[in-house]
This record gives C-alpha cells, structure tokens and sequence, in this order.
C-alpha cells in the first residue's frame, strides 16, 4: 500500500543503542586507538583516498558508531603504504591499526 | 641592600622581574645571551588581542630596568652549588657568588625544517609565523614577494601536540597569533583568501573569542579543521597544501601564494642546560620542573632557585608579567627570610 | 697392525650402532620430507642442479667452505672461525683417516661401521710399518685439534667476549644435553685411547698421556668402562641431535644444494624454509647484528629465537617476533648458514587470515596513464616514481627534479598527485595477493606510458620494482645510480667541496639490492666521503623501516639513537642516505644535517 509518503530511517546516532562491540574489541588489542584526535593527517595524506575514499580517522569514527560495514568498504582500498602512520601527530600505529581491524572484522555477523 | 639577584634572561620575564625587584630596592643583575634585551617580543610586530606594538611594550620594560646591572651578549659558563649560595660564572669573565637566581630563559620557536613535510627551507612559499613578524617589522623578506597575494594559509600546531616532533603539549599561543596575523595579512590584501588551517581552536584568554569572530566576520578569514599533512610545489611555483577538511569529511587541497607556519613553543635548550649544572628537574614536557603545578609555579625544587615565564611552559606575555612579578614577591620574601 | 680379537667385535659399540641408526634414519626421513614438500617446480629444479657441473661443483666448494672450514666465522671472527672450524674439519678428518686405516690395515672389517670409530680398540701397531705411525699420529694430531677446539668452545660458553660477540644464544635445555655430550666424546676418546696406548700403541697424545699416567692408565680394569663411555657419549650426542641445535650440521649439508639450485621459500612451514629453520645453529651471530638488539627486551625476537619458536610450533611467540621485525635483513647478511631471517618472517605473515581483503578495482590506471604520458615516440625517456613515502620528504622530489632538469633530461612524474603504492608495504605485510594487484596496475601505467627508464627515489619502492616486476625493455634504476652515471658520462659535473660526508646505506637499498658503490661514488663526487663504524652491508637500520608491524614509534627512538651514534664516529658534518624514510627519521634526532643524495648533487652540480 502506498501512503504518499515513507518511513526512513532516523539518520540520528543514537549513542544509547551503538553496537560497540567490536570497537571494545579492537580497544583491547589496539589501546592506541582512543588517542585519535581526528586532525585528518592520514586521511589526507592517503594515497588511496584520492581512489577509494580510504580514511583511517574515519574508519575509527565509524567503528566507534557501531557502522562497521562502513569502515570495512573504505578499508577495502587501503594500500597499506604506511604513510598514515609517518604523519600521525599521536604516534598511533595506524599501519598494525588497519591489519587488526581487517582480522577481526566478522563477515558473517554484518 | 646587599644581597646579590642573578636574572638568567632579559627577556619579558626577566625585564620586568628585575623592573619590580628595582623597586623593591634590590639592584639585580641580568644576564643575557644576545645583544639586545626583550627576547622574542622585540622581534614581533603587535600583540593580540588588541594590535597593542610590541615595541612599545619592549621600550617600557626595558626603561624599567636602567638601573639594573645587564650583561648581554654573555652567557653562563657554570654554575656551582657552594654550602648555602651559588656562585655563577660568566663567560665574560665575571663571576657572582649569590643566594637567589631566577631563571627567565624562556622558550624557543619549534625548528619549522624538523617538519620537513612543510617544506620549510625547501620551497619558498613556506615561512613561520616568526618570518611574517620580521616582514611586518621591516618589510624585507626575499621569499616574500611584492605582488598582491591571492592566497594564504596558516597551519597551527607546527611542532605542537606532536609526538614525532617530540612535543606534545600545546604551544598555547599559536591559534590566537594566527587569527592576529591572519587579520594582519588580510589588512594587507583584502582580496586574498586567507585559510587557517587548526585541529582545535583554543580562544581561552580575554577578549581572544571576539577577536575569532571578528576574523571570520569581519575579515572573511576562513577556518578549515584538518592538519596539513602535505606540502608541494606547481608548476607556476606556487605551493599546494593537502589536508583534509574533516568537517566536511572530504581532502582539500589548495594553491596558496604563501604559507605561514605557526612554529609552536619549545624548552630553551639553553635554559636546560643551565638548569643541568645545578641539577634542576624538567618535566615531562621538557620545560623546567616548578616545585608545584598550582601552588609554586615560580619556585624550583632548590633553595634559592626561581622560575619565571616560559621557562617553565608555554604562556602569553600577560601570564609572563604576572608571574615575573610574582617571582619577585617571592624572591623579597626569601631574602627576608634569610 | 693386527687385530686384537678374532670377532672384531665387543658389546660396546652397541650404543654408537644404535646412535648411529638413529640418526641415519632421522636425518634420511627429514631429507625426504622436506624434498617432497617442495613445490614440483622447485625439487625438479633441486633434482636437475645435480646434473649441472657448476652447480654440483659449487655444492661441494660450499659444503668444504661452509659446513666444515666455516669460512664465514674466520672473516667474522678468527677465534671463533677455529674453534667451529677446528671441531668440524677435525672430526672429518678422524673420520676420514679412521677409514683409511681399515681400508689399508683391516680391509675384511670395512663393511663394519664402528670399526673405524673404536680402530685402536681393536687393532694394535706392531711397530713394522711406518704407515702405522703415520696414521697414528695423524689421528692423535686431529684429536688435539678438536679438543682445543673444545676448550675454546667451554670459554665461549663463560666469556663470548674473547669471540667478538657481545651477547651469545641461551640454550635451551636440551641444547645442553647436545653440548655436554659433545663436549664429553673427545676427553672420553683421549683417555680411552690412553689406556690402550701400552697395548695398540699411538701417537705423541696418546702414548705420552698414558707413559705420564701410567699408575692409573697402565690398569687395564678401566679400559672397557671408558671405551663404554666414549660409546655412550656418541650415542646420547647421536640421539639428542634431532632435538637440539646440533641438528644444523646434517640440514646444512642438504640447505647450500637447495639454495645453490635456486630453490626460494615458497611455504611458511615446509620445504626451504623448513630446511632453513633447522639450519640455524644457534650461533647468536645475529643477536648482535639485530638493531632491536640495542633494547635487552627485544633480544628473544631476533631470528634464532624465531628459529627455535618454529621447531617448537609456538604459534603466539612465532607471530609475535614475525610482526616485530624491522626486516632491515642484517641478520640474513650476517649469517653464517643463510638462514634468511627476513624472508623466514615474511613468510610466517602470510599465514594470517584476514576478513577484509582490499580490493583496487575502483582504481582507474587510464587517468594516472594520461597524467605521465609522454607524446611521441623517441628513445630515452625517464618516468620518475618519487613513491609515497617521497611525498612527505619533498626535499628529495625537488632536487631530483632540479637535477633532472638542469641536466636537460626529459621527464614526467608518475606520480606527481600522487599514484598507486609500489606494493612493497603489503608484500612486507605477507599480503601477496593485494600486493599483485597493486604491482599489476603500476605494470599497465608504466607500460602504457612509453617510457624506458624507470626512475625511483625510495629504495623500498627500488627493490620491489627490480624484484616483482616484470617490465623488460624498461630501465628501473634508484637515483644514486642514475646521477652516478650521469656523472661518469659527462652529462652533470659536480663541483668538490671539503664537506665530510658519511653515507648510511639503507637497508632496501645495500642489502636489499646490493647498491653499495654508485652512491659512494656520487658523494666521494661531491666532497669528502667517511665511512660509519658499521657500513655497506652490516650497515644499521635507522629504525624507521616500514617492516615492523607492531613496533610503536615511542618505540624506535632507542634504535634511531643507536645508527646515529654509529654514524657519526668519524665526526661527519652531515648524514648522507639515499632513503625518504631514513630520511625523515634521521631528521628527527639527529645533531647535524642529514640529507638525501639528490640534494648534495643538486647543490653542487655547476
């Protein structure tokens, strides 16, 4: 039945029902994580960023809101050239970051 | 009165410690590495957040303290710790044997080439918000060229809250002096767009909210929040600043005639060596150690040792006068005490 | 000569039978396992070395070279180089000679194999020959040799100082049972032979120690006990081979046919690589080489640590120490069997299995082509590939185009807005296939391009470009080589200033691909050329290297520290490196300017 009109999702985070998960997960394997201050160095000094839209900081942005299917399609196109770890003004190991990201994504629960 | 006040710096914190000892009656002696007094500020233009000249701010201290005894263009060979005094040598051939020394050795300007990704000393374009200050004092810089620019950026946090530049702690100052100069450079060309490239924005002190807003307002200048991470060079020898616009989610890069680095604050190795030869402690953040964060920021863990501006962290030339003045109170104190 | 007893036989040799048999099969079984766990290419390739005349006839120089003069130890360290040589090639040589004696003297008995082990036991000298004597004195000469190589190795063992390294392996426990038997078998051997010196007569050794210590030596009631003993010390050392580091000894012999055949690790676990891992012999060699070594916490994930997690099969200690390392490939220059210390980690990271695998096919390589493509079609032309890494050191990109132009040499940029990653990082990561991928699409633009010399400015970017990449017909070539050229061709003068250089060899670009001389010729171009305490290919990695997976940046400090300070013992007045990553972290400590070969170039060209 058509209405006229209908009913989208809320585009709100809600931070009370985020899936976190995951995020504690990597929190534990990665405690570095939590020291991003999201200054956008390694997004924009990416070289697959320009192809694939590729961005460390938002990765743990959206890891952070639960959106993992999110994060795993931009990982996609990182090369793992390291240079997001060169100019990361925390130190954070984004490189090793990216891998343990990649391990314990679980496919099947998305 | 007699007692003898070594003032290691003639910088603002030292002039005018030495301005309100003077007063207290004391005849303090400064020492100064280089020719001239007034430190860093004698090298600027005008100080936020009123364009107040730093000349005459440099004048007024030092013709504060002409009763002083100055030695500049001297430095402190050694310092050696006698039963209750100190007795500095100098390396013109002077030396004093004292019961107070107040170390007002100030900060040093992050080196902007340590970031060779800025590509400061490689292109030409790139100067630090020191070489805008001297191009504002004197109109001479060979980088900069005489034509109206159409754009300029500023980056802040250039060797601040940077682990791999060995500085983690934030510089304090530079988002402040970088809406000043980018006022100031908009003044100059009021056709250019001027971008200000910051992580965040830190508008603590008085009146520095409203001079943000009269720089976005008034003056059109535009905020970008991301850290430049790349700089390079076009064809038309113009520089190309890639960052990204974290805002908006997306990499920006943009074609600028010139580009300001705001080198942030630093330890004065100088000032850490000093304080080596008398074993004074820095902290973590390679500034001098005070006794206590809140309560005794002016004094050291030794008898007889003070601390004044920014020896001890990065701080504006307000918090620098108050705490000379207080390091004064304190070293009048001490003295009585004896 | 003439035999003792009729049966030529006592129930003492029985252990060394057994040690013997044991081994035999041991090593026969393990030679089979890892030869059928080859690929097929690689044991055809195994199987037809030994048909090829200068292969068969380099296995057999390598083995002498190696596996017993140890060759490689004397360059390192004489005292350490005679004391593996003089146990090895001494106890060959009793070996030997022992066979030659029941060839000549016993012929009947050679199909026995103690016979020539226990030949004073059972034959005795009846003073007619002088061949007798000879032999005899030869074999007490070679025994004098091994034991002196013996207490060499009991000092070792106190003070590894004396052989030039300053931190030794830790053994493991049952490296000491390895150890202490084979230390036992030659004293038992001298005392046994001792006390049938009186009866089947010796040598200067032999019977001397038995005339001196005749109260005791001359009392024939403890002759079979020590002829027993020295059995049973060949038998525990036989038996205790397979579980110790001694099991090296057999594995080399079969490694230097393997590696002289080309064969390459191509699985973690099997094969090479297996044959490597049993290789090792634990010497400790690379201990000292490793740049991690500088922080004591990092010293059990050097390579014969890895090496001994790997015949243990522990998986959480075998991943930690792959991950940590710097690959900056020291510990595989400087080892004395080859064991390849960086491959080896390499290969254990390709084990891991990740859940998001990358995928580049939104890359389009036609708009990279249209941004390096050059129009016509003459010879000569140069795509510069400055690299990722490049970019956050644009120090380098602009002298070398600098360079480049005032040379008058025609040139596009690959990847002047940046381009796809060489690869190379994701090859580090053991993630081959990704890293195909990549090397694919940089294939089709360089091909596509039309051009002929590939020009690279990262060493990291070099090695994978020479190594990975089939591009024929297309120069790849680093800078440092380039301008050497240049220079001797006449193309660029450069003008010679007093300036002190030293140059450090990154670790891509000497080890890695053997490029030592062109950037020293450069530089001895440009001023004057100094060298580091430890250079060319035991140069120290600046700690930067993009190999480590897990080692923070807080890290690397200590290792940055510890390059600088080899660096600059002839008191440069500025660093020298042909490597942006180097570069970047050299920059960072460092007390005096560092720079990158194109800038020294580009400021003295006239």
């Amino acid at each position: 039945m058509n209405f006229g009109f209908s009913i989208t999702p809320s585009s709100t985070i809600n931070l009370d029902k985020v899936d976190r998960t995951m995020f504690e997960h990597l929190h534990e394997i990665e405690p570095d994580v939590y020291k991003c201050m999201a200054c956008g160095s390694c997004s924009s000094t990416c070289p697959a960023g320009r192809f694939s839209g590729m961005s460390v900081r938002k990765v743990i942005l959206a890891l952070q809101r639960g959106r993992e299917k999110e994060a795993a399609g931009m990982l996609k196109g990182c090369m793992l050239c390291g240079k997001c770890s060169m100019v990361c003004p925390r130190g954070i190991n984004t490189r090793h970051l990216i891998l343990s990201i990649c391990r314990i994504y679980n496919k099947e629960q998305q | 009165m007699k007692e003898n006040i070594v003032i290691i710096g003639g910088g603002v914190a030292g002039l005018e410690a030495a301005a309100r000892l003077i007063r207290l009656g004391y005849s303090p002696i400064i020492v100064e590495k280089q020719d001239h007094l007034g430190g860093h500020l004698a090298e600027w233009h005008c100080l936020f957040p009123d364009m107040t000249p730093a000349s005459d701010i440099t004048a007024h201290l030092v013709g504060e303290v002409s009763d002083a005894n100055i030695f500049t263009s001297t430095e402190i060979l050694f310092i050696n710790h006698l039963k209750d005094s100190y007795n500095v040598m100098l390396s013109n051939g002077i030396s004093i044997i004292t019961k107070v020394i107040l170390f007002t050795t100030g900060f040093r300007l992050f080196e902007a080439s340590r970031k060779e990704e800025y590509g400061y000393g490689i292109y030409n374009q790139v100067i630090t918000n020191r070489d805008l200050e001297h191009w504002f004092n004197t109109g001479e810089d060979a980088r900069i060229s005489s034509k109206p620019m159409e754009a300029v950026g500023f980056v802040h946090c250039v060797g601040s809250r940077d682990e791999k530049a060995g500085n983690a702690q934030c510089s304090k100052v530079c988002c402040i002096t970088a809406v000043k100069q980018a006022i100031e450079m908009k003044k100059k060309f009021p056709e250019a767009m001027v971008y200000c490239f910051y992580m965040d924005l830190r508008m603590f002190g008085k009146k520095y909210e409203d001079f943000y807003i009269s720089a976005q307002r008034d003056y059109g200048v535009r905020f970008i929040r991301g850290r430049v991470s790349e700089v390079s060079e076009n064809i038309e020898g113009k520089v190309v600043v890639k960052a990204e616009d974290t805002l908006a989610g997306k990499p920006v890069r943009v074609t600028l005639d010139l580009l300001v680095l705001m080198a942030g604050m630093v330890c004065n190795p100088d000032s850490t060596k000093v304080a080596s030869m008398i074993s004074l402690q820095t902290d973590s953040d390679g500034f001098l150690k005070s006794k206590d964060n809140i309560m005794d920021i002016t004094s050291s863990s030794r008898s007889g040792i003070f601390y004044a501006g920014a020896c001890t962290g990065p701080k504006t030339v307000p918090e620098t006068l108050a705490e000379a003045r207080s390091a004064a109170l304190d070293i009048h104190n001490f003295i009585e005490s004896l | 000569m003439r035999e003792r007893f009729l049966t030529g036989y006592n129930d003492f040799v029985l252990p060394f039978l057994f040690g013997m048999a044991f081994i035999l099969t041991w090593c026969l079984v393990g030679m089979i396992r890892i030869i059928i766990r080859l690929p097929r290419e690689d044991r055809r390739r195994f199987f037809l070395s030994f048909l090829n005349p200068k292969i068969l006839l380099k296995d057999i120089k390598d083995i002498i070279c190696d596996c017993l003069l140890h060759v490689k130890l004397w360059k390192r360290n004489k005292l350490l180089g005679y004391m593996h040589s003089s146990i090895a090639f001494g106890w060959f040589m009793l070996i030997v000679i022992g066979h030659i004696e029941v060839f000549f003297y016993a012929p009947h008995r050679a199909k026995l194999l103690y016979f020539p082990i226990f030949f004073r036991y059972f034959m005795a000298e009846d003073d007619s020959t002088m061949g007798g004597a000879f032999f005899f004195f030869l074999m007490d000469f070679f025994l004098l040799v091994v034991l002196s190589g013996i207490a060499l190795a009991i000092i070792k063992r106190i003070h590894s100082k004396f052989f030039g390294m300053r931190r030794t392996t830790n053994p493991s426990f049952m490296d000491l049972v390895g150890l202490y038997s084979l230390w036992s078998i030659f004293p038992l051997r001298l005392l046994a032979e001792g006390f049938t010196a009186d009866i089947s007569g010796g040598s200067f050794l032999t019977k001397s120690l038995n005339s001196v210590f005749h109260a005791f030596l001359g009392n024939h009631v403890n002759m079979l006990p020590t002829w027993w003993a020295y059995s049973l010390a060949l038998c525990v050392f036989f038996c205790a081979l397979p579980f110790t580091r001694y099991m090296h000894i057999p594995t080399e012999i079969l490694l230097i046919p393997l590696r002289n055949a080309g064969v390459k690790i191509r699985h973690p676990r099997k094969g090479y690589a297996e044959a490597e891992v049993y290789a090792c012999p634990s010497c400790g060699v690379c201990i000292d080489a490793c740049p991690m070594g500088v922080m004591k916490t990092h010293i059990k994930d050097t390579t014969v640590y890895l090496n001994r997690q790997l015949r243990r099969h522990n998986e959480t200690r075998i991943e930690e120490i792959s991950d940590k390392c710097l690959l900056c490939g020291k510990c595989t220059a400087v080892c004395p069997v080859g064991v390849e210390g960086d491959r080896l980690r390499i290969a254990q990271r390709s084990l891991r299995q990740y859940n998001i695998t990358p995928d580049y096919s939104c890359i389009d390589t036609d708009a990279l082509v249209r941004e390096c493509s050059f129009g016509g079609q003459e010879d000569g032309k140069v795509l510069y590939f400055a690299g990722c890494m490049t970019a956050l050191t644009p120090q380098i990109r602009k002298a070398v185009e600098s360079v480049l132009t005032k040379a008058g040499i025609r040139y596009e940029m690959m990847d002047r807005d940046g381009g796809i990653c060489c690869g190379r990082p994701m090859l580090m990561a053991g993630r081959f296939g990704p890293a195909e991928e990549m090397i694919r699409k940089n294939t089709e633009i360089i091909r596509a391009s039309g051009a002929t010399t590939l020009l690279l400015s990262c060493p990291i970017c070099y090695r994978v470009f020479k190594e990975n990449y089939s591009l024929d017909g297309i120069e790849v070539i680093h800078h440092t080589g380039y301008f050497d050229r240049l220079i001797k061709n006449g193309i660029i003068h450069l003008g010679h200033t007093a300036t002190k250089y030293v140059y450090h060899d990154p670790c891509e670009l000497g080890r890695g691909c053997g490029i030592y001389d062109e950037p020293r010729a450069v530089i001895a171009a440009a001023g004057e050329l100094v060298e580091a305490d430890k250079h060319h290919k035991e140069s120290i990695c600046c700690g930067g290297s993009l190999g480590s997976l897990t080692l923070g940046f807080d890290k690397r400090q200590a290792m940055t520290a510890n390059a600088l300070n080899n660096l600059t013992k002839a008191s440069p007045d500025s660093i020298v490196t042909a490597c942006p990553l180097c570069l970047s972290t050299f920059h960072r400590y460092a007390d005096r300017p560092v720079e990158d070969i194109a800038e020294i170039v580009d400021r003295n060209m006239n």
